[in-house]
């Protein structure tokens, strides 16, 4: 059996749905990023407050420990063995606080999903309104010029979506950047 | 008298850690949580020295450091990006902005603090 004209009840159908399934996933996904996002911030706060008070608690059992030393004649090795406490729990906050830095980083990272999701979403919507378009009656030749334009329509969409999301994190660990004067 | 730094970054945990590590070396800080809200805090009162992050609402970082190097008051006030960023291309323009120096998430305390006396000239 040959086919005259191309089954554009069935594309339209299929373009219909493809957008609209789509859409509604992308809405989802963006839901779960921002939940993501406030938990994460949420996380963040509460560990950089207890990071503080853990702090500032140890530092004052330090001072107590330098005014006890002062009272009482101390052997080296029991000084020794409190400046090694010392250091292990300055580099132990050192560490804390670069990887405290990780919400940073993260939601800059979400924040850029987002945007493409939005725009994902976007090039959706072209897909739904071309197919709106296309009529049944249109020749097999004016259907496959349509197809090329609303291929060309999403291209031109994808390449300025990709142009305006430059990524601005690369780091792929939490290993502390470079530093470079000028 | 300590000196005094403007960290502007929009992430508060990330200013939560700067301020925190500043201020345990013995530096105030004031803390911006944008371009806009940092060159309002600048202009309000002179400070030793700018840490900016570059991508913010409002105002990006290098925008931040032209409107600040327009001003005669932080012609010659110490600049440093603390930024994600890390392109060469991205550190030209910061450089041309008038950036003294380039920092790259995440940074060690102990790093930021050197860098932070060398180019505040302690």
């Amino acid at each position: 059996m040959s086919m005259n004209t191309l089954p554009i009840t069935e594309l339209r159908s299929l373009l219909s749905a493809v957008s609209s399934h789509g859409r509604q996933h992308l809405v989802e996904v963006e839901a779960d990023l921002k939940q993501t996002t406030d938990l994460l911030s949420e996380a963040i706060e509460k560990l950089g407050a207890s990071f503080l008070a853990v702090h500032e608690a140890v530092m004052k059992q330090q001072e107590a420990i330098t005014t006890l030393m002062l009272e009482h004649h101390m052997q080296n090795s029991e000084l020794e063995t409190l400046d090694a406490y010392k250091q292990q729990i300055g580099e132990e906050v050192n560490a804390a606080v670069t990887g405290l830095q990780f919400q940073d980083m993260t939601s800059q990272l979400i924040t850029r999903t987002i945007r493409r999701i939005n725009g994902l979403r976007d090039l959706l919507e072209e897909l739904s309104l071309h197919g709106k378009d296309i009529a049944p009656e249109q020749e097999h030749a004016e259907i496959a010029k349509f197809l090329g334009e609303m291929n060309f329509s999403l291209t031109r969409q994808s390449n300025e979506l990709s142009g305006g999301l430059r990524k601005q994190v690369s780091q792929e660990n939490m290993q502390t950047g470079d530093i470079e004067l000028f | 008298m300590s000196k005094t730094i403007l960290a502007v970054d929009d992430s508060g945990s990330l200013r939560q850690m700067v301020a925190f590590s500043l201020t345990t070396a013995g530096y105030k800080v004031v803390q911006a949580v944008d371009g806009v809200d940092g060159l309002n805090k600048a202009k309000d009162s002179v400070v030793d020295l700018v840490l900016t992050d570059q991508n913010m609402p409002n105002m990006d970082g290098l925008t931040l450091i032209q409107n600040l190097r327009g001003l005669s008051t932080y012609a010659k006030v110490p600049i440093l990006m603390l930024t994600t960023e890390s392109s060469d291309e991205m550190k030209a323009k910061g450089k041309a902005a008038g950036a003294n120096g380039w920092l790259v998430k995440p940074f060690d305390p102990k790093r930021l603090i050197d860098v932070v006396h060398k180019v505040i000239g302690e």
